[in-house]
């Protein structure tokens, strides 16, 4: 009798031990549901459609990854600044959220390869006449808060001795073109794709898209718990495979109009 | 718990969140000591008979108890950019942390002021004081002690609400918190720094507040 409750007692012991080594793949697969976050005020990665659901490039590639693991995708919603938080927390198994793979940040974090490259870039009024990065000097300038291109403005803007007093952060990137579109800041930064769509609207008629962030590729990936190696490695096969299977080209086509291009492929190749 | 906890970023960032720190302090006080002088204002203006500023008064003390502090902070900064009224961050913040303190400070005046006997103001008369004297010497030394409690708690409040300074891009402790969070992603470092720090920046304004009633009311608090 003894003898049984032990072996009992053993078994349950070993059976709870393997499942303790249990990682984020099985226990996606587990739960069915992939917790996928998006930042959604950041057209065309993401953002809410006139039905007010998730859509996006970022959004096609959350639905394209649980459809490889078989699971359904919960889009989780993130401001920049929650993206790492919700990871820490659980909350989320991965943030496909256009993260700039800056080596201070893989201290905390594991990126993936990249699976996007964005051009930094200045929109401004059309009266502003901006044709230089050097043109900014004594303009007022924004950019939302805690993003690189507000690191790489301001790296720029020390290094020619301007300051931060012209400088005005933003809470989200919505908040930064409302200000632009006030007249709080003569021109904000943010990224090419996003200023592309935002110069499709009417509201925005009178701005235009400005110089590059000079010397400056922003290059993104996907990120997830630094520790969970293995589940790092099944979502790099899947971005290699976005491209080889025609999905990264497909979800291109449908949100900017156009085949990716072959510099944007190749760029994404060589980064890895 | 996995989580690893690398201390050194955020001493090495320290200069920049003590920077933050300041302003935090510096917004609140500011807005403390600005909500209230205009709360005794408001106060007495709600006591009043004349209806003008009883009205005046009764708006503001409503809009401010009502409505909440990030729709404030909010409307200060866009709601006036909409027809073009630029205000920087600060003072988008600061107005409303004004708007607000003011706005609770007041009702707890009147409280005060209407716990003071009536006839200490006729007595007062009677000794030939005109009302500024009445209330400079007579009555708001005893309603300032008796509302001395209440009042502190609003001064905690708002330098817990200055936090909101965030939305409107101000870097405040809780702006530069964000942003070196988002440099580095060490979340949970930065965020329990800067929970220390709020900390202590209530515990150094109630420290200051307590020197200047044990001067101002002589040790009867």
């Amino acid at each position: 009798m003894m003898k049984k409750l032990t072996a009992i007692i053993l078994a349950c012991v070993a059976f709870t031990s393997m499942n303790a080594t249990a990682d984020q793949l099985d226990d996606v697969i587990k739960r069915g549901t992939l917790n996928c976050g998006v930042v959604l005020d950041f057209p065309p990665m993401g953002y809410l459609d006139e039905n007010n659901e998730p859509a996006g490039f970022d959004v096609d590639y959350c639905k394209d990854l649980a459809e490889a693991l078989g699971v359904d995708a919960n889009i989780l919603n993130l401001t920049w600044g929650d993206r790492i938080p919700s990871l820490v927390a659980g909350k989320t198994d991965v943030v496909i959220g256009s993260t700039s793979d800056t080596l201070e940040r893989a201290k905390s974090v594991g990126f993936t390869y990249p699976y996007f490259v964005f051009k930094f870039q200045v929109i401004s009024n059309k009266d502003k006449n901006i044709e230089s990065f050097a043109d900014l000097k004594n303009l007022k300038v924004g950019a939302a808060l805690g993003t690189t291109y507000e690191t790489e403005y301001l790296a720029y803007a020390e290094q020619q001795g301007w300051g931060k007093d012209n400088y005005t952060s933003f809470k989200s990137e919505n908040d930064a073109f409302l200000g632009l579109y006030q007249g709080k800041v003569d021109a904000i930064i943010s990224t090419n794709t996003n200023i592309a769509t935002k110069l499709q609207s009417d509201e925005f008629s009178d701005f235009e898209a400005g110089p590059y962030v000079p010397n400056y590729d922003d290059v993104v990936g996907i990120i997830a718990k630094r520790s969970e190696v293995a589940w790092i490695n099944y979502l790099n096969l899947f971005l290699i495979r976005q491209i080889r299977d025609g999905n990264m080209n497909e979800a291109y086509n449908k949100y900017f109009g156009s085949d990716a291009p072959a510099d944007l492929i190749k760029s994404l190749r060589d980064n890895k | 718990m996995e989580y690893e906890f690398h201390w050194n970023i955020v001493l090495q960032k320290m200069p920049e969140l003590l920077n933050g720190a300041f302003v935090t302090l510096h917004v609140s006080v500011l807005a403390m000591l600005l909500g209230v002088v205009i709360a005794v204002l408001l106060a007495i203006a709600k006591m009043n008979n004349s209806k003008p500023f009883c009205y005046v008064a009764t708006v503001w003390v409503e809009i401010a108890r009502n409505t909440p502090a990030l729709f404030q902070i909010y409307m200060a900064y866009f709601g006036l950019g909409a027809f073009g009224i630029h205000l920087s961050p600060y003072v988008a913040v600061l107005s409303a942390l004004v708007f607000i303190n003011a706005g609770y400070l007041t009702e707890t005046f009147r409280g005060g002021f209407q716990s003071i006997p009536s006839t200490q103001y006729s007595a007062s008369k009677s000794l030939g004081m005109t009302s500024i004297q009445t209330y400079r010497y007579v009555i708001l030394p005893q309603m300032l002690r008796r509302i001395y409690h209440p009042m502190t708690n609003q001064f905690v409040w708002s330098i817990l609400m200055s936090s909101l300074g965030i939305l409107v891009g101000m870097s405040e402790l809780s702006g530069t918190t964000q942003r070196l969070q988002s440099l580095s992603f060490r979340t949970l470092e930065f965020f329990i720094v800067a929970a220390v720090m709020y900390f202590i920046i209530t515990k150094l304004v109630l420290f200051g507040a307590s020197l200047l009633s044990r001067r101002l009311f002589k040790g009867e608090i």
